[in-house]
């Protein structure tokens, strides 16, 4: 049980600054998601907290003691790796024991702790097995295996499940979910699949070129993102992204499309802007693929639109539709059933209650 | 190509398979050929050192021996038979073996901590000092020799065997480094980050989690040191004589110092059991050492 504070964190590898002034605050048993492209220093804040990186500015405090300093055996956390980084020279056993030995536990505690974990984890029948005779998702078991047994404070992640196939992987997210609520110890897990992002996290923080973008919980993050970077980055398929001039005439508030023809316009009056911007002003529209329904849903502030369809795919349980609008292909999420044909206009209705307004010079939201 | 017809298709077939078996008697050829040319020297030394000089004398180089004859081997070992004062290999063979277990040994363990320093703990200034092994590794030994009798002299271990040993594990170095920095480069970094997190050191890294999974290319590097410092001649004859010779520099001068005629047969004999250890280690491990060489090229 423990809290971890990140406070004007920096980082350089010879020239490049790969974390610019990091701040992170992550209370007691949060499970924290680092979510962001690769390269963007997710996985060097996490070695850093670990203890793996030297910190070159700023402070990393685990329970209010500044740790900066403290070697990584000594900060009472436990790692699991992309790579399981298992020892191959050693059975199951004795990777899963290592810690506890090189910790001088007693026998009878390791042993202890060895019969929970393994059979928590459905390893104990492997335990006499070396690395190279299992499979990759009990490999992934014996790692997190490893690191429970230790029972550290802070679980830190670094990417655990890339290396599953599909399958494997959303086993093994259910069931750090779950460990999670039985152990509810504090959790980093560093990742750039937005979905394990949005399934594990209570807050999710976006990276990107060193930055922490928006922290927030999975909701806040996927309603109301805080960037074009953000929006952009969360949620498949892609949010849509219009160009266009925001145009105030009284009160009535609206959004011109670029290239828009027959004084075509989306009314805006119904969205809650953090800052208002000015007539006239370049912004960027956003609303998600599921915002484009049938026009028999009825919503609160929508509007009517006719749209061509460019591409039509089935996804299964669902039509991922593409649409030409205004010189731009947007995407909708339209129920199986529908009966959509290439180039041939249906009319729908675009869910106005849910969309994100950016200023196009910032791109942050507005 | 119309070949509905099935005559012609069983004529096709048959050339096919009638042209496969030339290609492959022929590829027998070639490389039957070039093994008896690199055997040939060999299959000399052994019929000669079986021996008698007369025979020798008598039949020619190709010829085998009408009974075989063990007495070149037994005086090129013991010099049995020889006046006192002679050359022969014992001792040498164990002034040898004294020198090449020991220098072997530590410079592998020395390569293998080298490596994994230069490639685990990273420090500033570590690929410059690699590039300096790597320049070690270019020296050519000519240019050391009066530097280095200098040294041993200073340090008391001329014509010694343990002089040898320093020198051997000295120059050894750069290749052992070179050996284990390029292996434990291809091992995950994250493997250390995980035993540093569970509470292990560096040594203790090294011996519980690295060193166990280094067999393959221990095995590389100890037939190359081996088989570097038991052939040496160069350093051996530079730095040693008389008694605390190696059994090269021994061999050379059993050859080259026999005052009466020529014994071809002990020469030969004398020459196969300088060679017989590196060729046991050979034997023994080479099967490993294909498999080291080809280690670092595929992630464990």
């Amino acid at each position: 049980m423990a809290t971890l504070k990140v406070s004007d964190l920096t980082k350089n590898f010879g020239k490049t600054q790969v974390l610019k002034q990091i701040n992170l605050d992550v209370s007691d048993g949060e499970f924290i998601v680092l979510l962001g492209p690769s390269g963007c220093g997710k996985s060097t804040l996490l070695n850093m907290i670990a203890g793996l990186e030297s910190v070159d500015e700023g402070e990393i405090l685990i329970d209010e003691y500044v740790v900066n300093r403290v070697e990584p055996k000594d900060r009472n956390i436990a790692m699991v790796f992309q790579s399981y980084a298992l020892y191959p020279a050693m059975t199951v056993r004795d990777n899963v024991t290592f810690g506890l030995k090189q910790r001088k536990v007693s026998k009878e505690k390791i042993e202890q702790s060895l019969k929970h974990f393994s059979k928590m984890l459905q390893i104990d029948q492997l335990l006499e097995r070396k690395p190279a005779q299992l499979s990759g998702g009990q490999r992934q078991r014996v790692a997190m295996g490893r690191a429970l047994v230790r029972e550290p404070q802070i679980f830190l992640f670094d990417e655990p499940l890339s290396n599953l196939d599909a399958k494997l992987r959303i086993e093994m997210r259910h069931e750090i979910n779950k460990l999670h609520e039985q152990l509810g110890t504090t959790m980093i897990y560093v990742t750039h699949d937005q979905v394990e992002a949005m399934s594990l996290a209570t807050r999710i923080a976006v990276m990107n070129e060193g930055i922490i973008q928006q922290i927030g919980t999975p909701q806040e993050i996927y309603d109301k993102p805080n960037s074009v970077f953000v929006a952009d980055f969360i949620g498949s398929p892609a949010i849509n992204l219009i160009h266009g001039t925001y145009s105030k005439n009284g009160a009535e508030a609206c959004f011109i499309p670029d290239l828009q023809k027959d004084d075509f316009k989306i009314p805006l009056s119904d969205y809650a802007f953090e800052s208002e911007p000015k007539d006239g002003q370049q912004i960027i529209f956003g609303f998600r693929p599921e915002h484009i329904n049938l026009p028999d849903v009825s919503l609160k502030s929508s509007m009517k639109v006719e749209l061509k369809p460019t591409l039509i795919e089935l996804t299964g349980y669902e039509k991922e539709v593409s649409f030409e609008f205004f010189g731009n292909e947007v995407t909708g999420r339209l129920p199986r059933h529908i009966e959509a044909e290439l180039a041939k206009p249906i009319s729908l209705n675009l869910d106005l209650s849910e969309i994100s307004i950016f200023d196009s010079a910032s791109t942050l939201r507005l | 190509m119309q070949v509905a017809d099935p005559k012609q298709l069983e004529a096709l077939e048959r050339s096919a398979s009638r042209k496969r078996t030339l290609y492959r008697w022929l590829l027998f050829l070639v490389l039957g050929l070039f093994a008896i040319y690199y055997l040939a020297p060999l299959y000399v030394m052994i019929v000669t050192s079986l021996k008698s000089m007369d025979e020798i004398r008598e039949g020619n180089l190709m010829t085998l021996p009408g009974e075989i004859m063990l007495d070149a081997w037994k005086t090129a070992w013991s010099g049995r038979g020889y006046a006192a004062g002679d050359v022969f290999l014992r001792p040498f063979f164990w002034n040898s073996l004294k020198m090449v277990v020991p220098a072997v040994a530590i410079s592998t363990f020395f390569g293998a901590l080298n490596g994994y320093a230069l490639t685990k703990w990273r420090f500033k200034g570590d690929n410059i000092l690699f590039l300096l092994f790597l320049f070690g590794c270019f020296i050519p030994y000519q240019a050391i020799l009066l530097p280095m009798a200098r040294t041993l002299g200073i340090l008391g271990l001329s014509n010694s065997i343990s002089g040898l040993v320093l020198v051997h594990t000295v120059y050894g170095l750069s290749f052992t480094t070179m050996f284990f920095r390029n292996y434990y480069i291809s091992i995950p970094d994250e493997m250390i980050k995980a035993a540093r997190i569970d509470g292990a050191g560096f040594f203790k890294i090294f011996f519980k989690v690295l060193l166990p999974i280094s067999a393959p290319i221990i095995v590389v590097t100890v037939i190359w040191q081996f088989t570097g410092i038991w052939n040496d001649f160069l350093f051996g004859s530079s730095f040693s004589f008389g008694e605390a010779a190696p059994i090269q520099v021994a061999l050379n001068n059993m050859v080259l110092t026999s005052t009466s005629v020529k014994e071809y047969n002990v020469d030969m004999a004398a020459a196969f059991i300088a060679g017989i250890p590196t060729l046991l280690v050979y034997v023994l491990a080479g099967k490993y050492f294909i498999r080291g060489l080809t280690a670092g090229s595929v992630k464990g």
